[in-house]
């Protein structure tokens, strides 16, 4: 349905490049007055840089951009937000230690008195239905309020364009649904939006029109309510995706990992304190623990590791051995391998060679020390066979970790972990940010594992992914896990609801209930 | 300032070599351009200072002797800062060390065998350990920033220096002068060239900068210490012990500053002295960047430091140069080491300036450029 | 004690704590944005021989103070330009300011070690300055007073005004600073400034007001114990107030010592002399005990920002 024929804006022949790669190649296209317009691609297609460039973060190396139809120049974030830009972050730029009123008056250009602000947010808020407490700290806020922040920050400059990037990878369910309605409302009202995602139902169901990135470049454009979610996808991914192997009726042997009754107090203000989680993972299974970002799930990665070690010894078992006191090393020695979420500083040592961080996880495991002094060459050979078994795309073993993209780094990392033939592996979002080939490399190498009988934990915020490869899975919400159940016996919006924190069954009609309890809740 | 940072994919490993030396270089240069326009003579400031003391053979004696605490000192604090453990207290270790040293000389004035300078040595060590074990613990129990504990110290120890000269160990032979008894033969370091003033202080820095390099190169301990400095998060993941890090580069680098001022007190100076503090702690600090915290460089930034203290007291005498000028060298050393640094890990390239369209000048405001 | 001898005390305390109090409260700036600069220590000794040297060839005060002020803030912009435009390490940065600082001082000092100078006393007329009890209002030099409006001024330009809170902000995420379009890097470079002007002027309290003449490495450490402070502080410009006179009245402790007799009499010299010291190493720990110490701190203290484009 076309609002109107008015161009909002128009970027013409966009290139921008990086030292390692050209992440908008000859960019072109144009969003017309309250349309909503879906910018869809894998992640690294280029969708992040380009906007930044609307917004004026970054400088495009060539190209023309046209606003209303005249030719601008968007020096800084202040520039298009006086054109009428304005835009919410996959990553909220928020001020952690300071209140929601502060933050938005942190996002005004010009100064207004408390007073005044405080009415005109008031204003915002109802009319939209964002609700939230201005006085708050917003290190106390929850994700779907913090976003609600940048909404209203965004809306207080009375924007004629409205840039969302990624912005349900972090929400419920639930959350969306009302995103959604507040995105629908402001298009009625002649606002133009640029929604940036991956999720293809949720561009069938919100967007206009839909223009699809890969590699940094435009490879076509298209009506996503006319499309099928499964056409988009492949202009999306290009390739054809390699179907995963998984063997349908499956059956465990003995209890790999067995955690009872784990509980840790928050580490520092912004960490999640874990509650009583049990859960048991036998050989050959794939345990995953779904939800939202921020809600227990690296503290439970890194007390799982050991990186975080328990007062409590029996609340982890491996095969049997209480190791709930153990530090990491330890725990590696006893089969136990563990790949955290981020990979730059905590998986791997960005400043050293892939030899180097071989040596910091597998040094036991491989022998590579002998009375304190560490074996080079048995390092390098474990080194190269990583990098020839799964693929590693690097100058070579002597090449430092930063100087691979973020998908080699990551096979590089499950590489070095699975080659170790761990008994049972902990990893945390395996394919975050990882290109669509390395992608499935890597589920692949995560289900040939739990064939070979590794007890696996897969904590991931990709449902889909969860979905594929787990065979039984449980929600973390603020720190609390649900049951674990088989795959099959969830609906989606049971998950939904879980990551939510709303447990037990809840009858159909409900959903509008739902929504009322959960503003009630945040107000 | 219009340049603007391209980060490298790789620190460059050239520059890394380069930097260093091209701030020795530029160092001089700058030097006698400001000390020029002070009104002194920079040109033969820099000469005198620089030059005469690796020229004048007569000279070099007096290097190794300065250079040998600076390298032991510095090579204990470079360990600890590639762990980012910031003991900037070596000056006060090195005082305790010094008096440890002392505390058993007084003990053993009356008594002879070649074992009492290793116990002298065994004591500066553990002087030095007991200096830095307040920061230690109060590091790794409590959090308490490590800068500033140590260097609190180091005024507690200047003071705990002259309460013990000036008071209980005052020599009764000194006539007044607020000194220790001068130590025995078995109580001060032999000469090792025959002539010379050389004591084994030298040769003692070149092995503790060798086992150190093999201890940070090849050892999982040395890995361990690196790992925690560079990616904290990655060492935990990697099963090491952040407290156990700091623990021990700290005791090292407290035990090697308290060996050092045990070599000083039973080398050159042969008894306790208020003038003791001379501030090889704090010059360390510049042998250790200099060095590149690399045990190796730090050998070599030792000797490029002592040079400067020869020279210094060199331009004194024969130029007039206040001892004090010597300081504002090191200091623009150092300066110009960290503003090099940026050359190994970033590309520097000069700002493309956008043309503008008329009426967006206002919005125009270049955040970007650095 | 009597009368006379407690207002002794309170002027030599209010004396001792004017220092630290001004290069605290400029350190609180700069910290507020994000920056560490160890430095104070060599900008407090940069402050105090320019400002010794300016007031004694001028034989005017307040020509030496602008001048500290100004040589405080010069300085500073050498620690600016290598940690914010070069990205240089911040901890080493500092510290080379800080020998910088003592070298500076120690060769343009030299000159003047011995020379007399007026103290730069109280401006008010004798019978206040002069008066036996109204002398513990006014019987202190101008600089004092200084001090004390700054701690509101300071106060009042991070917790009430838009600069203020845009400062905190950058010291608190700098990226996200960044993004909404706040120039991290010149707002870094005006904390940076005013950190140095600040340490100049109380490092010029010393040769102008305590001592009064040069005396090489005169600051004795009061630029760290200022860094010190700010942790006990928690960052907040009233419990900076506090601390200053606290260590204040701690240093006093030195000089009136002997004359209490007692007790007082049998310690060493030495001890008073350590006690400002080991004092901030107790503060610091009792600060610790009760607080998780980097809860407070700015979020982005002391990690370098490098714009991307």
């Amino acid at each position: 349905m076309q609002k109107s024929q008015n161009i909002m804006l128009e970027l013409k022949n966009i290139s921008k490049s990086f030292p390692a790669v050209l992440a908008n190649d000859n960019i072109s296209f144009a969003v017309k007055s309250g349309e909503i317009h879906a910018l869809l691609g894998e992640n690294g297609a280029g969708k992040s840089t380009l906007v930044k460039i609307i917004y004026g973060i970054m400088q495009p190396d060539k190209g023309e951009i046209f606003w209303q139809g005249k030719k601008v120049h968007i020096a800084n974030p202040r520039a298009a937000r006086a054109l009428g830009i304005g835009m919410v972050f996959q990553h909220f730029s928020l001020f952690e230690a300071m209140s929601v009123l502060e933050n938005i008056a942190l996002g005004m250009d010009k100064k207004i008195s408390n007073r005044i602000l405080e009415k005109k947010v008031q204003q915002i808020m109802q009319k939209y239905g964002l609700l939230l407490n201005p006085k708050r700290i917003v290190s106390t806020l929850g994700v779907g309020e913090r976003q609600r922040i940048e909404i209203v920050r965004a809306l207080l400059v009375n924007p004629k364009l409205l840039i969302m990037d990624e912005p349900t990878s972090v929400l419920t369910p639930q959350e969306v649904e009302q995103l959604f309605l507040v995105l629908r409302q402001l298009a009625n009202e002649g606002c133009s939006i640029i929604y940036i995602s991956h999720k293809l139902q949720e561009i069938k169901a919100l967007c206009d029109r839909a223009t699809i990135l890969r590699g940094g470049k435009v490879v076509g454009e298209c009506n996503p309510k006319k499309e099928t979610s499964k056409s988009m996808a492949q202009m999306m991914i290009g390739t054809s995706l390699k179907t995963i192997k998984k063997s349908k009726k499956k059956k465990f042997a003995d209890i790999g990992l067995k955690v009872n009754n784990l509980s840790l107090k928050k580490q520092g203000d912004f960490g999640v304190s874990l509650k009583n989680i049990s859960f048991t993972v036998r050989h050959g299974e794939i345990l995953g623990i779904a939800g939202v970002a921020g809600n227990g799930q690296n503290e439970l990665q890194n007390v799982l590791s050991g990186e975080i070690v328990l007062k409590d010894n029996e609340a982890i078992i491996l095969n049997g051995v209480a190791v709930g006191k153990k530090n990491a090393t330890e725990r590696r020695k006893l089969g136990l391998c563990a790949v955290p979420e981020e990979r730059y500083g905590h998986a791997a040592i960005p400043d050293f060679s892939l030899n180097d961080n071989s040596i910091l996880t597998a040094r036991e495991r491989k022998n590579m020390v002998r009375a304190g002094m560490i074996n080079i060459k048995k390092a390098q050979d474990f080194t190269k066979k990583i990098i020839a078994n799964f693929n590693v795309m690097t100058t070579g073993h002597a090449a430092s970790a930063n100087s691979l993209s973020g998908g080699n780094l990551q096979k590089f990392i499950m590489g070095r972990e699975i080659l170790q033939a761990p008994d049972i592996l902990v990893v945390s979002q395996p394919t975050w940010g990882v290109d669509a080939g390395a992608g499935s490399a890597i589920r692949q190498a995560i289900i040939d594992l739990a064939l070979k009988g590794a007890a696996i934990v897969l904590i991931s915020q990709d449902l889909d992914e969860l979905l594929e490869l787990c065979d039984s899975l449980a929600v973390i919400n603020e720190g609390k896990l649900s049951k674990p159940k088989k795959v099959g016996d969830m609906s989606i919006e049971e998950i939904g609801l879980l990551m939510g924190g709303i447990h037990g069954a809840v009858p159909k009609e409900s959903s509008s209930k739902i929504k009322v309890e959960t503003d009630a809740a945040s107000a | 300032m219009q340049l603007q940072l391209e980060k490298r994919l790789h620190p460059s490993r050239l520059m890394l070599f380069i930097v260093p030396i091209g701030a020795v270089i530029m160092t001089m240069v700058l030097g006698a351009i400001i000390f020029t326009i002070l009104g002194f003579n920079g040109l033969s400031a820099v000469r005198e200072i620089f030059l005469t003391p690796i020229i004048n053979p007569l000279k070099w004696q007096d290097l190794a002797v300065k250079a040998a605490p600076l390298i032991i000192i510095g090579v204990g604090l470079s360990i600890g800062y590639r762990a980012n453990v910031w003991n900037i207290g070596a000056e006060g270790q090195y005082i305790v060390g010094g008096l440890a040293a002392t505390a058993i000389a007084l003990i053993t004035y009356e008594m002879s065998g070649w074992w009492i300078l290793p116990l002298m040595a065994i004591g500066g060590i553990f002087g030095g350990m007991v200096w830095v074990f307040i920061p230690a613990l109060l590091r790794t129990k409590l959090k308490v920033n490590e800068i500033l504990t140590s260097l609190m110290l180091t005024y507690v120890a200047v003071n705990l220096l002259n309460y013990l000269v000036f008071g209980p160990w005052k020599s009764p032979f000194a006539f007044g002068q607020p000194q220790t008894i001068l130590f025995n033969e078995w109580q001060t370091l032999p000469y090792i060239i025959e002539g010379t003033i050389v004591q084994a202080g030298a040769p003692i820095a070149i092995i503790i900068a060798l086992l150190a390099w093999l201890l940070m190169s090849r050892s999982l301990f040395g890995f361990q210490i690196k790992t925690v400095g560079s990616a904290p998060n990655a060492a935990r993941y990697g099963g090491f012990s952040e407290n156990k890090t700091i623990w021990l580069t700290l005791l090292i680098s407290g035990g090697l500053a308290g060996l050092a001022g045990m070599l000083e007190v039973a080398g050159p100076f042969g008894r306790m002295v208020p003038q003791f503090p001379t501030g090889y702690g704090f010059t360390a600090i510049i042998v250790a960047f200099l060095g590149r915290l690399h045990p190796i460089g730090v050998l070599f930034a030792g000797i490029i430091l002592a040079i400067s203290f020869v020279g210094g007291e060199v331009a004194q005498t024969t130029i007039a140069l206040p001892n004090a000028a010597v300081g504002l060298f090191q200091a623009l050393m150092l300066f110009l080491l960290l503003a090099g640094d940026v050359l190994v890990h970033y590309k520097i390239k000069p700002i493309r300036i956008n043309r503008v369209d008329k009426g967006q000048m206002g919005a125009k405001k270049q955040e970007e450029i650095i | 004690m009597n009368i006379d001898l407690t207002i002794a005390i309170i002027i030599t305390m209010v004396g001792a704590s004017t220092p630290l109090l001004l290069a605290a409260l400029g350190e609180l700036v700069v910290e507020k944005s994000g920056v560490l600069n160890l430095g104070v220590e060599g900008m407090m000794l940069t402050g105090a021989v320019v400002g010794f040297a300016v007031a004694y060839s001028s034989s005017n005060a307040w020509l030496g103070i602008l001048a500290a002020a100004f040589a405080g803030a010069a300085v500073s912009m050498i620690f600016a330009f290598l940690t914010l435009t070069l990205s240089a390490n911040q901890v080493a940065t500092g510290l080379a300011l800080t020998i910088f600082g003592a070298g500076f001082s120690s060769l343009f000092g030299q000159p003047y070690t011995g020379k007399p100078i007026e103290i730069f006393g109280s401006i008010f007329p004798p019978f206040l300055r002069d008066h036996p009890i109204l002398r513990v209002f006014f019987d202190y030099s101008p600089l004092v007073y200084f001090s004390l409006i700054m701690v509101f001024i300071v106060w009042w330009f991070l917790y009430k005004t838009r600069a203020g809170l845009i400062l905190r902000a950058v010291g608190e995420n700098d990226i996200s600073a960044h993004s909404i379009g706040y120039s991290v890097i010149t707002i870094r470079y005006g904390a940076v400034g005013f950190g140095g002007m600040m340490a100049g002027i109380g490092g010029a309290c010393f040769p102008l007001i305590l001592t009064p003449q040069w005396v090489e490495g005169l600051t004795g450490g009061r630029g760290w114990i200022a860094l010190a402070l700010l942790v006990f502080s928690a960052w907040k410009p009233a419990r900076l107030f506090l601390g200053a006179y606290l260590f204040g009245l701690i240093a006093t402790m030195e000089v009136y010592a002997k004359a209490a007799g007692g007790i007082f009499k049998i310690l060493p010299s030495e001890l008073w002399a350590s006690l400002p010291y080991l004092a901030t190493i107790i503060v610091l720990v009792i600060f610790s005990l009760r607080h998780k110490a980097s809860s407070s701190a700015p979020a982005c203290l002391g990690k370098p920002f490098i714009a991307t484009n």
